[in-house]
C-alpha cells in the first residue's frame, strides 16, 4: 500500500508517498466555480426577462436572443464540464495509483479552455451564433473545443495507461466512455450538421442535444457520483457488478434516443419509435445506478445530517432517478403531445443538468477542494445553507414549470385559444420561476464564496 | 451549382454511430475476458480504500 497524499499536505507525507500535484485540477475548479457565478447572474436576468420583458432595453447585446444561449453554454461547458475535468484530473491520478500524466499538458487544457469560455461570452452576446441548440459557438471556437478534448483525453487514457492495479473502478470506466462519446457526439453536433439541411439537420441536432445530456454529462456525473459517494461516506461500493450493468446498458442503449425531440414532427414513425422504445429502456441503467448508490449508504444514512457533500450527493441520486423517469414517460406519443416544446422541457432539462449532475460536482468539489488546498472548509455552515437555498429554489423552479408546462401544453392544445393569451397566462409561473432563480443564484453565491475563500486561505487571514 | 451534403453527413454520422457500437461491443467482451465479471469482479472497489486514505484525513 502506497499512502497517497495532495502537494499541501507533503509536510505530514511518509517517506515513499505518492503526493499528487492537482496543479490542473486547482485551476480547473477554481475558473469552473467563477463561470458558475458569472453565468448564474446571466440566469437570473433572462428569467427576470421572462417577467418584464422591457427590462434593459434594446440593446442587442442584452436581449433574451443573446443572453440565453450565453447562459445555457456557460452553464454546460464554462461551469459543469469545466468542473467535472477538474474534479476528474483529482480523482483518476488517485483511483489509478499513480501521478497526473503530465500536469504541463493539463495546465495547457485549463488555459485553453478559459480561452474558449472567454471566447464563448464575447462572440454569443455580439450575436455569433451558429443557431443551433447547444452548438451555437461559431466553428471556430468548436475547434478549440476538440483541441482541448483530445488533451484532456490523452493526459486521462495515458494516466489509466500507467495505473498501478489491472482491475479498474467504474468511475474510471465512466470517465473514458465519456471522453469517447463526447468525441463522437461533439463532431457530429457540430460539424457533420454543417452538411445538412432541413429534418435530418433538425435531427442530427436533436441526437447531438439528448446524447450531450446522456452521453457527455451523464457518464462524468455519474463517475463522480460512483467515486464521491463511497468516498465521503467511507463505504465501500455495494456493487462493482451491479454498476458494470448500468455502464454497459446506458452505452447501448443512450445513443438512440435523440430522435423522441421529434415525435409527431416531420420525421418517419420508425425513427419515432425507436427512439420512444429506447427512451423507455432507460430505466435499466438508471435502476441499476440509481439502487446500487442507494443500497451502499444502507446504514449509513445518519451521515447526511453532517455532510454537505452527501447531502448534494444523495439528492442529486434522487433528481437523476426523477429526471430519468421524466425522460422516457414524456417521450411517449401521448405525453408528448402536451409537454413538448412547453415549459415543461426545460423544467426537466434543469432537473438533470443542476438538480443532478450540478450537484454531483458541487458535492465533490465541497469534498476535493479542502484537500487539494490542504485547509478546512471556510465555512460548514455556509455549506449547508448553499444547500438548502440549491434545493428549495430549485423545488420551486422544477415544479412550478412542470405544471406550468401541462398547462401551457393543454391551452396549446386548444385551438380556441390565442397564443398570445397562453403568454399571458404563464406570468404567474414566470414570477415564481424568477424567485426560485433567486434563491439557486444566492446558494451559488454562498458555494462560491465558500470554496475561493477556502482556496485563498481566509480561515488563516482571520486566524492571524 | 448546389451541392447537396445531406447524405454524405448522414452517412458519417452513421459511421460514428457503427464505429461507438462496434467499439462498446469489443469493450464489453474484453471486460468479460478481464474478470470483471467473474469471482474476482468485486476487488476494484476495495482497492480505492486499500489504496488511499485521503476520505479519512479531514484538513
Amino acid at each position: 500500500m502506497q499512502p497517497q497524499f495532495s502537494k499541501a499536505e507533503v509536510a505530514h507525507a511518509p517517506e515513499g508517498a505518492l503526493v499528487h500535484d492537482d496543479a490542473t485540477a486547482k485551476w480547473f475548479l477554481v475558473s469552473s466555480v467563477a463561470y458558475f457565478f458569472i453565468v448564474g447572474i446571466i440566469a437570473v436576468l433572462i428569467a427576470a426577462k421572462f417577467v418584464w420583458p422591457d427590462l434593459m432595453g434594446t440593446m442587442s447585446w442584452l436581449t433574451y436572443g443573446r443572453l440565453r444561449p450565453l447562459h445555457v453554454n456557460g452553464m454546460l461547458f464554462g461551469w459543469l464540464l469545466a468542473a467535472d475535468m477538474g474534479l476528474a484530473y483529482y480523482v483518476i491520478p488517485r483511483l489509478c495509483g499513480v501521478k497526473l500524466w503530465s500536469e504541463k499538458l493539463g495546465l495547457a487544457t485549463a488555459a485553453l479552455w478559459n480561452v474558449i469560455i472567454l471566447g464563448a461570452v464575447v462572440t454569443l452576446l455580439a450575436g455569433l451564433n451558429q443557431g443551433w441548440e447547444y452548438a451555437e459557438l461559431p466553428w471556430y471556437l468548436d475547434i478549440l473545443v476538440v483541441v482541448a478534448w483530445i488533451m484532456f483525453g490523452l493526459n486521462i487514457f495515458l494516466t489509466v495507461a500507467t495505473r498501478k492495479h489491472q482491475a479498474m473502478y467504474v468511475t474510471i470506466w465512466y470517465t473514458m466512455g465519456c471522453i469517447l462519446w463526447t468525441a463522437f457526439v461533439y463532431l457530429t453536433g457540430n460539424f457533420a450538421v454543417l452538411f445538412t439541411t432541413g429534418t435530418n439537420q433538425a435531427n442530427l441536432n436533436w441526437m447531438y442535444v439528448h446524447n450531450a445530456v446522456g452521453l457527455i454529462f451523464t457518464p462524468i456525473g455519474l463517475a463522480i457520483a460512483y467515486y464521491f459517494i463511497p468516498r465521503a461516506s467511507n463505504t465501500p461500493l455495494h456493487s462493482h457488478k451491479l454498476s458494470m450493468v448500468g455502464f454497459w446498458s446506458l452505452a447501448f442503449v443512450y445513443v438512440w434516443t435523440g430522435a423522441h425531440h421529434m415525435i409527431h414532427g416531420p420525421i418517419s414513425q420508425w425513427l419515432q419509435t425507436i427512439a420512444i422504445a429506447f427512451s423507455v429502456m432507460l430505466l435499466i441503467p438508471v435502476w441499476a445506478v440509481v439502487y446500487n448508490l442507494f443500497a451502499t449508504m444502507k446504514g449509513q444514512w445518519h451521515q447526511l445530517r453532517e455532510s454537505v457533500p452527501l447531502k448534494f450527493l444523495l439528492s442529486g441520486v434522487v433528481f437523476y432517478l426523477l429526471t430519468c423517469f421524466q425522460g422516457p414517460m414524456h417521450s411517449l406519443r401521448t405525453v408528448s403531445a402536451i409537454v413538448s416544446k412547453t415549459d415543461w422541457i426545460p423544467g426537466h432539462a434543469h432537473m438533470a443538468v443542476l438538480g443532478c449532475f450540478s450537484f454531483f460536482a458541487i458535492a465533490g468539489t465541497y469534498f476535493a477542494v479542502p484537500r487539494i488546498w490542504g485547509k478546512p472548509l471556510h465555512s460548514q455552515a455556509l455549506a449547508n445553507w448553499s444547500y438548502w437555498m440549491l434545493m428549495i429554489g430549485g423545488l420551486g423552479f422544477f415544479t412550478t414549470l412542470w405544471l406550468g408546462g401541462f398547462w401551457q401544453g393543454w391551452q396549446w392544445n386548444n385551438w380556441s385559444i390565442p397564443f398570445i393569451d397562453t403568454v399571458i397566462a404563464l406570468r404567474p409561473i414566470w414570477i415564481v420561476r424568477f424567485v426560485s432563480g433567486i434563491l439557486m443564484f444566492i446558494g451559488i453565491v454562498m458555494f462560491a464564496y465558500n470554496i475561493l475563500a477556502t482556496a485563498m486561505g481566509a480561515n488563516e487571514e482571520a486566524a492571524a | 451549382m448546389v451541392h447537396d451534403f445531406t447524405y454524405p453527413s448522414v452517412y458519417f454520422a452513421y459511421l460514428f454511430f457503427a464505429l461507438m457500437f462496434g467499439l462498446a461491443v469489443y469493450f464489453f467482451i474484453r471486460s468479460k475476458h478481464d474478470g470483471y465479471w467473474g469471482e474476482r469482479g468485486e476487488d476494484a472497489k476495495y482497492q480505492m480504500f486499500e489504496d488511499d486514505d485521503t476520505h479519512r484525513r479531514v484538513p
